[in-house]
């Protein structure tokens, strides 16, 4: 079958305006498109803006965010020696809003089974984070030391981002005093979770700042392992730190290593001081190094007169 | 006599489409010939372009003129076969050089009038709508054909399909010979296990990375050569730094489902694949949870924080214990911390005596004493991505430990066949086993077929196909 002429595709001419739509109704049209893709990126962003700022954890009102932890042997130490330590923390507490942990090395017996007892460190500051779950901070200070400057808080000290990355030693021996393992010289301030000090022989497990979270517990369910405290380390724990610090460089890669006078200083009695480690007058802290295990040395003698100094100072400032 | 002109129908002649065939000695053979018998005898020479215009009119005039040939395949299929060898025949190029002077003459091979060439051969088949249609099927076929398995694995490699989110590590080339003589058994083991990982990996767009675990100096104090793992799972980690899952495998190891992808397997849904509370299934009696009073609420869980997001070490455990035969770890912050913990020289000097299983035991003795990485740590039902066959564990009855085959497990893992078994008879029944599960429904046919004549055929022919 043939037509005459072809049919007809469109019934407007050509020069017309061709359209399936009326002007006004493509108008309307549009209106309906942009509403509609307004609609959906809206539907779109909004889950995502709201999931995400719920999983993080809201500390209740009132938290302190520095949590001073001592671990006190109650067996070696004279009531009144505890009571000036305590009086000293919760002085320097109370000043700054922080809380304190006192424990006693006792608790950790069964953990630590035949090892030294010094090892309670570890699990004290795990017990202190399982106590304070929504604090930042931990800082461990031994028993055998004092707090000296009680004006100085620990953030303004020590934590504050610009203040840590100045203090920060880069590219050092994390050993004294000619260990191969070096700081890594391009860490930030952001990244660090553990703030410690070298005295003149090893790091310095008596006086340090840890940040609570995944690191923290890694790091302490690391040093703890009972491999380590079965190792006969010649100085248990501390020789322990050592090790851990030099041989991984996960723990390495959080650790910023400071002058030891910002929070370890030694009283002049105590072996083995840093370089420049003796304590002055002004520092922020002065430990009693080894004043227990030393032959000839009073813990509890060595400390009074800096404890009547920090007296003084308390009451003046 | 060209062979590139467009192939005539011929009307009437018993023959119906004769072909043109090719020419004695034109040196190309097509082997698509072979249907077609060439007969030169039929042939017009010199056949010019009106002339065949003239006999395609015809044909288009009657088209029912012929009831062989007639059919569209068969049709193409000989167009086909008569025009290919003229595209690349060598003496031709040699003539068409000489008369390149002649004027107005092209190459002939070259789609030149209106009637020549496949376009114009097309052209003209597409007037009709049932050969449009048919051809439009024919593409589609030949599309999926030839297409449809490299397209899917280009999607599923791509940052879409997701693909590249796994890493297949397989150790191979354990010691490269240098503790035990490699023979040829070794050999056929490593080429089978490494095919059948590409075969996998490709198939869902994988990485495969086939780690050498030859021994070297630096793991080779006492039996330190296990611990390679971490290094070999760190250097995948740096190659592929879009991965997220990084599956280990031994080499004695076999995949059995290639149609089996990780993402709906395992990683979907990883909370209702995975268990962390140990007790479900314990024999190391390891405690769990851990009741130490200082620890925090995490270390004491019994479920970890019950965010699958926070699995990064997912293994399984057989009769005695964890199984590194497979497992996957996850790159993360924990992983790099455990993988430098599992490192550690002063746990391995006191251990490596009593830590007969290597890594395997320091990563229990890890699990036991460091609650840190007890709430990483996810457990797969073992046969899920560890089936064992018969002589590990027992003899095969273990519901919970065997290969199942009715189940279509996943992956058999052959380990210990290096003690008291034969490795190589192992990986290769189950290579067949493999094989026959997952053919396609036209091989089943055949074999069908095949069995089926064997069983008419008489009894004293052996029947082999199907049997277990």
């Amino acid at each position: 079958m043939q037509f005459a002429l072809p049919p007809r595709r469109s019934p407007a001419p050509p020069y017309a305006h061709s359209s399936r739509f009326p002007r006004y109704r493509r108008k309307q049209l549009k209106t309906v498109a942009v509403l509609a893709i307004a609609v959906f990126t809206i539907l779109y962003l909004l889950p995502r803006l709201f999931s995400s700022s719920s999983p993080s954890v809201v500390a209740p009102a009132g938290t302190a965010s520095v949590v001073i932890v001592t671990v006190i042997d109650r067996e070696q130490l004279s009531e009144s020696y505890i009571k000036k330590i305590v009086e000293n923390r919760e002085d320097y507490a109370k000043r700054h809003g922080y809380a304190n942990f006192f424990t006693s090395t006792s608790d950790y017996a069964d953990a630590i089974n035949d090892a030294p007892q010094t090892w309670a460190a570890a699990p004290a500051l795990r017990h202190a984070m399982a106590t304070y779950p929504y604090s930042t901070y931990f800082f461990h200070l031994s028993a055998h030391a004092l707090i000296m400057n009680p004006s100085k808080s620990l953030k303004s000290h020590l934590l504050d981002k610009a203040r840590l990355e100045s203090l920060m030693l880069k590219d050092l021996p994390v050993v004294p005093p000619d260990s191969i393992i070096r700081t890594f010289s391009h860490l930030k301030a952001n990244d660090v979770d553990l703030i410690m000090t070298q005295d003149g022989e090893d790091i310095s497990p008596g006086s340090f700042v840890l940040r609570q979270g995944d690191f923290a517990r890694f790091f302490l369910d690391l040093w703890f392992d009972p491999l380590y405290r079965s190792y006969m380390f010649a100085k248990a724990e501390t020789h322990g730190l050592d090790h851990i610090i030099q041989w991984h460089p996960t723990i390495l890669a959080r650790l910023a290593m400071v002058p030891q006078r910002i929070l370890n200083s030694y009283s002049k009695d105590s072996p083995s001081a840093g370089a420049d480690g003796t304590y002055q007058d002004g520092d922020f802290v002065v430990r009693f190094h080894l004043c227990e295990s030393t032959q000839g040395r009073d813990c509890e003698d060595e400390m009074e007169s800096y404890y009547k100094l920090w007296q003084s100072k308390a009451k003046s400032q | 006599m060209s062979l590139s002109r467009s192939p005539s129908p011929r009307p009437g002649g018993g023959g119906g489409w004769s072909s043109p065939g090719l020419a004695p000695g034109s040196g190309t053979s097509t082997p698509r010939s072979g249907g077609y018998s060439p007969s030169p005898g039929t042939l017009t020479p010199n056949v010019s372009w009106a002339t065949a215009k003239a006999k395609s009119d015809e044909v288009r005039g009657y088209p029912s003129f012929s009831t062989r040939n007639s059919g569209f395949f068969s049709r193409q299929k000989h167009r086909l076969s008569a025009r290919l060898p003229s595209f690349r025949s060598g003496p031709r190029h040699a003539r068409d050089y000489v008369d390149k002077d002649e004027f107005e003459r092209r190459p002939s091979w070259r789609p030149g009038g209106v009637g020549r060439g496949p376009i114009a051969v097309l052209g003209r088949m597409m007037r009709r709508p049932r050969s449009r249609l048919l051809l439009g099927l024919f593409v589609l076929w030949l599309g999926y054909m030839c297409l449809w398995t490299t397209l899917i694995q280009v999607y599923r490699r791509s940052s879409f399909g997701g693909g590249r989110k796994f890493v297949i590590i397989l150790g191979s080339n354990v010691e490269g010979g240098v503790m035990e003589l490699k023979g040829a058994r070794e050999w056929a083991i490593e080429r089978n296990s490494i095919w059948n990982k590409q075969k996998y990996a490709r198939n869902w767009g994988y990485e495969l990375e086939v780690a050498n675990m030859l021994a070297k100096k630096r793991y080779s104090h006492e039996w330190r050569e296990n611990w390679e793992k971490a290094d070999v799972i760190r250097e995948a980690m740096r190659k592929y730094p879009q991965a997220e899952w990084f599956w280990w495998l031994d080499l004695n190891t076999w995949i059995m489902e290639y149609g089996t992808d990780l993402q709906s397997h395992i990683f979907n849904d990883l909370e209702s694949h995975v268990y962390r509370d140990i007790n479900a299934f314990n024999p190391l009696k390891i405690v769990h949870p851990l009741p130490e009073f200082w620890l925090d609420d995490l270390g004491r869980a019994l479920e970890g924080d019950e965010d699958p997001n926070s699995l990064n070490l997912l293994l399984s455990q057989d009769c005695s214990g964890f199984n590194l035969g497979s497992f996957f770890v996850r790159r993360s912050i924990w992983t790099d911390r455990f993988l430098d913990t599992w490192w550690d020289p002063v746990m391995y000097e006191q251990m490596h005596m009593t830590w007969e299983h290597k890594e395997q035991d320091a990563l229990e003795y890890l699990y036991q004493s460091q609650p840190w990485i007890r709430s990483s740590v996810g457990f797969l039902p073992q046969r899920s991505i560890n089936s064992f066959p018969p002589g590990a564990c027992g003899e095969g009855q273990d519901p919970m430990v065997h290969y199942q085959q009715n189940a279509r497990d996943f992956v058999v893992n052959m380990a210990g066949c290096n003690y008291g078994r034969d490795c190589w008879t192992e990986v290769y029944t189950y290579r067949e086993m493999s094989n026959r599960l997952n053919r396609s429904l036209w091989q089943r046919f055949k074999d069908g077929i095949n069995t089926l004549i064997d069983r008419v055929r008489g009894p004293f022919v052996t029947l082999d196909g199907d049997d277990e």
